[in-house]
């Protein structure tokens, strides 16, 4: 049997996506001011409401 | 992350007080339904994450845990009803106790209590997975494709991973919307620009070149940049306030031409076919009752196939079947996405006519303005109305329902009033009767209508780019979050499979060992199937047996919480989960579990007393580290077998001269201990397909084979010449002839005076012996030091040795060679 190797540290499947995906971020044509605000968004204050992300994503400009 | 030392329960579910003694290994609970096994998971289950989900659940119905949680005759006191655990926290190094009550489950007692402790508390709180029965288990196989995506995504905590592209999405749309008006309005812009400078053309250069034109004769220096806050007014002196705007002649004509030409569109054949095609369209869809509320309805029903639980209906109990219950919504959804696309497809016809229509309203505007500046002004009543239409009509085509509206503003898109026609014309002859403007006042009129349009189309157009870039940045994040986490689930379920696989092929290698598993995430569904002897791959419920099947579902919840836990994989319980799985397959699991997961502490429950003692034999679990239950009562709770507990009992019924019940509770008591005998023994009573044998059959088998073992024993004692182990074995031997004798239970068949069946017809005085000649009996079995039944080493092949758990007795039975 070829099982998977057990991890010591595993971080939970929303951080491995969330993780994944501000390296993305950080790779494409992306203002770092809007990866930092989602990265605070996402990892620091885990909070996931629409207005958080909208705030992070578009920061103050109003959404014409 | 934890490992459970012992847990100690009062007054909680069917059991009022109780104590298991875990010792960080694993452990078994058995007993017949009912007895109380599921009170413990229960408990296991409240103490450690302050809940349980049998009381709280699907399913649960009018049960909770406040008031169900406590003990019955302890219902109007929850404070009573507490678990305590003690856990020993190895990343800590730290052992910890923590008590709960039912009255304040959120609040539970923790000692000692630091930061560290309850960090790895909460993490415990937050996987409320460790605790999994078969019920559970088995969703994870036989669930629809969209169900089972919601509970694996359950288990991998994939609600926040779902909310964040739902919200990004809805962002990306959010700003794309607005999009399409703001580029008309900003085409528009740019089409009155055009005619205001009299060019064909909107670059620099052009621009330029007009406008230095009209300056030069009005003797205004020419403009050599064209930047955004240029003016192509600069240096002209402002019109004086007391001195009334007027008509440019050769603009307003412009301005009255254009208007003449999107009024000839309007209604030319090509916007008229594309009106009756639009109108086709809608009026099918309007033939679908669905269609007006299908936005809302759909959303509607796809929220409610997920709270679908219970048999009758939350609002009026009418009972309903759950899967006919489904499989009809589903069909409601599946047409209401249908009727969304052809929506859509209608709603794409009219939009160029939305275009259009805006478009005449703004070039109407500009005729009801220059009747305005007219002196005397000149009233074009209809062609305001006509403006106000056209963007009432463009308002009602744009937000597309009701359908009826809908209607209603196509059949009037392509009519244009002749008293507009009429209105225009008087327009235009007004404005050609107009006095020719001097080449000075032409130019400063031409700079003062270019310049306003130019303002008018910057502002158009860094609305439009604004919009644009905000709504690229949003569509470009939520893409790519969609990619890169559709691409790290997709690795996930691709390690799962893989790990699942792995370990079904383990447990079922004797027929499936090339088995092989698909985990196919799409569209927010996860499609399993797996695959039958090489045949292909079908969904599992398909062709596999229901042993199968929960050999699967074990196998995917362990595959899905190595995955989700690592190393932290520590603890889980599991409830009766492998019910279904023959007697093989379930030595392989035993296997599994101490081999693959030997990690992590497994708590188990079974009613099965041969699947207790594979565990043991196939050491998953300790011989002392299991508990087996006779019953339960509700004013004791559960009873477990325990040698010096059943005398004491037996002898008070004795005592009470109840002899029915203690004769019944000396069988019972036979019949359980006779069945262990065997095993341990490896007696050989005569062989019942069904497994269903009698105490006549077990009891005096076990006998001979502690006989023929001694015999064994003497035998291999004399081949290698111990002298003073066969005088030891001569007289154990003897020994335990004399116990069985006494008990005269070899002679059941054929004495009834010590048949069972006649025990209850005795009096007190007469049945006391008989229970002590069994005691007796029994003792005989035992290791003189640790009083544990004696057992045969290894547990098939060759009989090594005869021994306690203790080691003080270790009786060889192999010969010299």
């Amino acid at each position: 049997m070829t099982g998977s190797p057990i991890r010591e540290e595993a971080p939970d499947v929303p951080t491995q996506v969330f993780e994944k995906f501000l390296e993305a971020l950080t790779g494409a044509n992306i203002p770092a001011e809007v990866v930092a605000r989602l990265k605070k968004a996402l990892v620091e204050d885990k909070t996931f409401t629409d207005r958080a992300l909208k705030a992070a994503v578009l920061s103050d400009e109003p959404l014409l | 992350m934890i490992r459970l030392e012992s847990i100690t329960i009062k007054e909680f579910r069917g059991i009022r007080d109780m104590t298991l003694d875990f010792k960080g290994k694993n452990f078994a609970i058995c007993g017949p339904n009912g007895t109380g096994k599921s009170g413990i998971v229960d408990a296991l289950e409240f103490a450690l994450t302050g809940t349980v989900s049998r009381l709280s659940g699907e399913g649960s119905g009018e049960v909770s845990l406040k008031a169900h949680g406590p003990h019955v005759d302890s219902r109007a006191a929850p404070d009573k009803a507490r678990v305590a655990v003690k856990l020993t926290i190895p990343s800590l190094g730290k052992t910890i106790t923590v008590e709960r009550s039912v009255k304040a489950p959120g609040s539970p007692r923790v000692t000692p209590s630091d930061a560290g402790v309850l960090d790895v508390l909460r993490q415990v709180e937050s996987h409320p997975e460790i605790v999994l029965s078969r019920r559970e288990l088995i969703r994870y196989v036989l669930a629809t494709p969209g169900k089972r995506a919601e509970e694996v995504q359950a288990l991998l905590h994939l609600d926040q991973v779902d909310r964040v592209r739902a919200g990004l999405q809805k962002i990306a749309n959010a700003c794309e919307r607005p999009l399409s008006g703001l580029g008309t309005s900003a085409a528009d812009a740019r089409a009155n620009l055009l005619r205001a400078l009299g060019i064909a053309e909107l670059t620099k250069d052009k621009v330029l070149a007009a406008t230095n034109a009209q300056r030069a004769t009005l003797g205004l220096l020419a403009l050599t940049e064209l930047t955004d806050t240029t003016s192509l007014r600069d240096g002209l002196a402002t019109a004086r306030a007391a001195e009334p705007q007027r008509i440019s002649k050769i603009q307003a004509l412009a301005d009255i031409r254009a208007a003449r030409e999107v009024l000839a569109e309007i209604v030319s054949i090509t916007i008229t076919a594309r009106v009756v095609d639009a109108e086709a369209d809608v009026r099918a869809l309007a033939t679908d009752p669905e269609v007006a509320t299908g936005v809302a309805q759909e959303s509607f029903y796809v929220t409610g196939m997920g709270l679908i639980a219970n048999h009758a209906c939350p609002f009026c109990d009418s009972a309903w079947d759950l899967d006919d219950l489904r499989r009809h919504v589903q069909i409601k959804i599946d047409h209401l996405k249908e009727v969304s696309r052809r929506r859509q497809a209608a709603e794409a016809k009219a939009e160029p006519l939305v275009a259009l229509l805006r478009k005449i309203q703004s070039a109407l505007d500009f005729l009801v303005r220059y009747g305005d500046l007219a002196r005397p002004p000149l009233t074009i009543q209809t062609v305001r109305d006509h403006s106000v239409s056209c963007a009432i009509t463009a308002t009602t085509l744009a937000a597309f329902l009701p359908l009826a509206d809908t209607i209603a503003a196509l059949a009037t898109v392509s009519t244009v009033p002749p008293a507009v026609l009429d209105a225009v014309a008087e327009l235009e002859k007004v404005v050609s009767e107009l006095p020719e403007p001097t080449k000075q006042d032409s130019a400063r009129e031409w700079l003062s209508v270019a310049q306003e349009r130019l303002e008018v189309y910057r502002s158009a157009m860094r609305q439009h780019k604004t919009a644009k870039e905000q709504a690229q940045r949003a569509r470009q994040v939520s893409d790519i979050y969609s990619i890169t986490s559709d691409k790290v689930l997709v690795g996930i379920y691709a390690d799962v499979q893989r790990d699942f696989a792995s370990l079904y092929g383990f447990v079922n290698r004797d027929d499936e060992d090339k088995f092989k598993a698909q985990l196919v995430p799409s569209m927010g569904k996860l499609g399993f199937d797996v695959d039958f002897y090489g045949r292909g791959f079908f969904p599992p419920g398909a062709y596999h047996s229901e042993g199968h099947q929960d050999s699967m579902g074990i196998c995917l919840y362990l595959a899905l919480m190595r995955h989700l836990q690592g190393g932290g994989f520590s603890f889980a319980v599991l409830d009766d989960v492998l019910m279904s799985v023959d007697a093989g397959h379930r030595r392989e699991v035993c296997t599994l579990l101490k081999t693959e997961f030997s990690n992590t502490q497994f708590i188990m429950t079974t009613h099965d007393p041969i699947w207790l003692r594979h565990m043991k034999t196939e050491a998953l679990i300790g011989n002392r580290a299991a508990i087996q239950f006779k019953g339960w009562s509700i004013d004791q709770g559960p009873a477990q077998w325990d040698e010096r507990d059943v005398w004491a009992e037996i002898g008070d019924y004795l005592k009470q001269n109840d002899v029915r019940a203690s004769a019944g509770l000396l069988r019972h008591y036979l019949e359980y201990v006779a069945a262990e005998l065997c095993h341990r023994l490896r007696a050989q009573p005569e062989y019942r397909g069904d497994a269903q044998y009698q105490l006549g059959e077990l009891l005096p088998a076990a006998i001979r084979q502690m006989r023929r073992l001694y015999s064994l024993a003497k035998d291999s004692a004399n081949s290698w010449n111990q002298k003073e182990v066969i005088v030891d074995l001569s007289v154990r031997e003897s020994s335990f002839a004399a116990l069985a004798d006494g008990s005269k239970a070899e002679e059941w068949q054929v004495n009834v005076a010590v048949h069972f069946n006649s025990w209850e017809n005795l009096g007190s005085s007469d049945f006391a012996p008989v229970a002590e000649a069994f005691r007796n009996l029994l003792g005989g079995f035992c290791c003189a030091h640790c009083e544990e039944f004696l057992r045969v080493t290894p547990d098939r092949e060759t009989c090594e040795s005869l021994r306690c758990d203790c080691g003080k007795t270790n009786i060889n039975l192999v010969r010299k060679k």
